[in-house]
């Protein structure tokens, strides 16, 4: 067992998130779906509230006082992002819908100005449709070819393999900080240092970290880096491309429009200065001001205090899930203190599919995903047509692991008495 | 745990037709041959079709694939009640298993083991799964007799569920 001399972080934290405290199906909600989406504290419901009740107005154009006060509030939200990944100037960060849309941007932007036939791009199997699409595309339109990184024995980011792949026909590295299916934290540093070695790029996707874990960009030394606000309590419709200042500079524009011009005339423009060069009009303004609040409140708790109590809950997630033997759990194991994997847990449960697992177990009031989680071709790869997952935040208690557990092994005995 | 709707869904015949399916497996010949899946979840149906001299007849259904006991008991149901089906009745079939999954009808006496499924209807998100076999065969009914390669999405359909 595990001590947990404290009192538990969730327990408090809960209270913050009124839609943690109804009745699914006659039982209270259990929310393991995180890695999804997370839930929204309400500091972030407010903020949406109180920008449309007092603030709403354009941003960057008007000299009227909601206006002002519009502009303030979003440009706020910028500088708060900016510190949250201790980015060295808010000019490099630029908001975007999503992640998605900021891999997006740097492919079709940095990508078909940079990239020719023959270069090469190196991704790992393991990445998000979101981080793979968008490169097979830009391979198509350029003739670049992708690479990808193999997974070791215990099923993590193969550095030796990454090093063998990798050459002066490299252009660009773009990896999943960590895993939405194995839960493996890739060695981000060491795969930057390696990269600009042989002066490629880099750009992390820092979805399943930046909710769960302090970052630091500028150690990190990325290229880019980009999250998405609705993994870290923040709405859904914003999220964030970081990129170094020159790299940035450099890049043309992705989306023509208002916004983003500094002098237009009938056949030509000139751009807006960084940040605002990438964002073509009016953005989503109430959204970017509601994920400064919720970095506000992930940094109220703490993300040292946050990845620490989440790691407890690994360990305890591990332990429960080991009294399991019809399990396939994958990814590495996490060490005996919950750290070294991210507080998931992508499954199969023997001959139960994952979609019949989880409509029983939503029956208990318990949400997880099924399905392929995005990931499909490491599926393939794992031989798995789909897996269960339960991924836990800091909200989550050892009370709810239970409750999982307990429903997981009914659902099994469910379904065991046809198989046994 | 709500084990009564849990019942209503997972019926014991549907647990022994995903179990223990009959109709596994491909048609000798193969008159028609179509794929199917969910891309969302990752469903996948490999259905094979035998019709007779005539080529108006359903003579056998088979198919492969991955799927949750849903999809692969309404496969193993749809494949058993088809036998000896002409193509017309089949659409028809087809047609009166999309209305149920709406909660509007059920099948007739000499179908109704079909009607197990019915409990499906109250589980929204899982009427994918139940269909997806049924909407395979429809395209493969529909097809030319060339088989074709490429997959059908049950999801794309405009009806959203078949």
């Amino acid at each position: 067992m595990i001590a947990t001399q404290h009192r538990p972080l969730a327990e408090d934290l809960r209270l913050d998130f009124p839609i943690l405290g109804q009745e699914v199906n006659g039982k209270p909600l259990v929310y393991l779906d995180n890695a999804a989406t997370s839930q929204k504290p309400l500091a972030v419901l407010d903020a949406l509230q109180n920008y449309y009740r007092r603030d709403n107005s354009n941003v960057h154009r008007g000299v009227h006082t909601l206006s002002a006060r519009a502009t303030d509030a979003y440009e706020g939200a910028r500088d708060k992002v900016a510190a949250f990944i201790n980015a060295a100037s808010r000019q490099e960060i630029v908001f975007t819908r999503n992640a998605t849309e900021a891999i997006n941007l740097v492919a079709y932007a940095w990508g078909q100005a940079n990239l020719k036939t023959g270069d090469e791009i190196i991704l790992s199997v393991m990445e998000h449709h979101s981080n793979l699409i968008p490169w097979q595309l830009l391979a198509q339109r350029t003739g670049a070819v992708l690479k990808f990184v193999e997974l070791t024995d215990t099923q993590e980011f193969d550095l030796d393999h990454y090093r063998s792949l990798i050459s002066e026909k490299t252009k660009l590295v773009s990896v999943v900080h960590v895993s939405n299916t194995l839960g493996c934290i890739n060695p981000v540093e060491e795969i930057v240092a390696i990269a600009h070695a042989h002066g490629a790029r880099v750009l992390v996707d820092a979805c399943q970290s930046a909710p769960h874990m302090p970052l630091n960009v500028q150690a990190m030394d990325c290229d880019w880096l980009v999250a998405s606000g609705h993994k870290m309590c923040g709405p859904t419709g914003i999220g964030f491309l970081y990129g170094k200042l020159d790299l940035l500079r450099a890049m043309p524009p992705f989306l023509g429009g208002g916004e983003m011009i500094a002098d237009v005339f009938f056949d030509h423009a000139t751009y807006a200065d960084l940040p605002h060069k990438f964002e073509a009009g009016t953005p989503a303004i109430a959204e970017a001001i509601a994920l400064g609040a919720a970095v506000d409140y992930l940094n109220g708790i703490g993300m040292d205090k946050i990845h620490a109590y989440e790691e407890e809950l690994t360990a305890y997630l591990f332990q429960r899930l080991a009294e399991i033997p019809e399990l396939k759990i994958y990814g590495p194991q996490p060490k005996a203190d919950g750290s070294g994997r991210a507080s998931l847990a992508a499954f199969t449960a023997g001959e139960v599919h994952p979609h019949d697992l989880s409509t029983i177990l939503d029956q208990a009031g318990v949400a997880i995903r099924a399905g392929h989680h995005c990931t499909q071709p490491l599926h393939r790869l794992l031989n798995a047509q789909s897996t269960a997952r339960a991924s836990l935040y800091f909200y989550n208690t050892r009370a709810e692991i239970d409750t999982f557990i307990a429903s997981l092994k009914e659902a099994i005995a469910f379904f065991g008495g046809l198989f046994g | 745990m709500a084990l009564e709707n849990l019942r209503t869904l997972y019926q014991q015949v549907i647990l022994e037709h995903y179990k223990k399916p009959r109709h596994r497996g491909k048609t000798d010949p193969v008159d028609r041959h179509q794929r199917g899946h969910n891309p969302s979840c990752g469903d996948t149906i490999d259905l094979t079709v035998k019709l007779n001299a005539s080529g108006d007849r359903i003579e056998d259904v088979k198919f492969e694939g991955e799927g949750c006991a849903i999809a692969m008991a309404s496969a193993d149901l749809m494949a058993d009640a088809m036998r000896g089906k002409s193509l017309t009745e089949a659409l028809e079939m087809v047609q009166s298993f999309q209305n149920m999954m709406k909660g509007q009808a059920e099948f007739p006496r000499e179908l109704r083991k079909l009607n197990v499924m019915q409990g499906v209807a109250q589980f929204p998100v899982r009427i994918k799964c139940a269909t997806l076999t049924w909407h395979t065969l429809k395209a493969a009914i529909e097809q030319s007799s060339e088989p074709s390669a490429g997959f059908i999405s049950n999801e794309a359909s405009p009806e959203g569920v078949l």
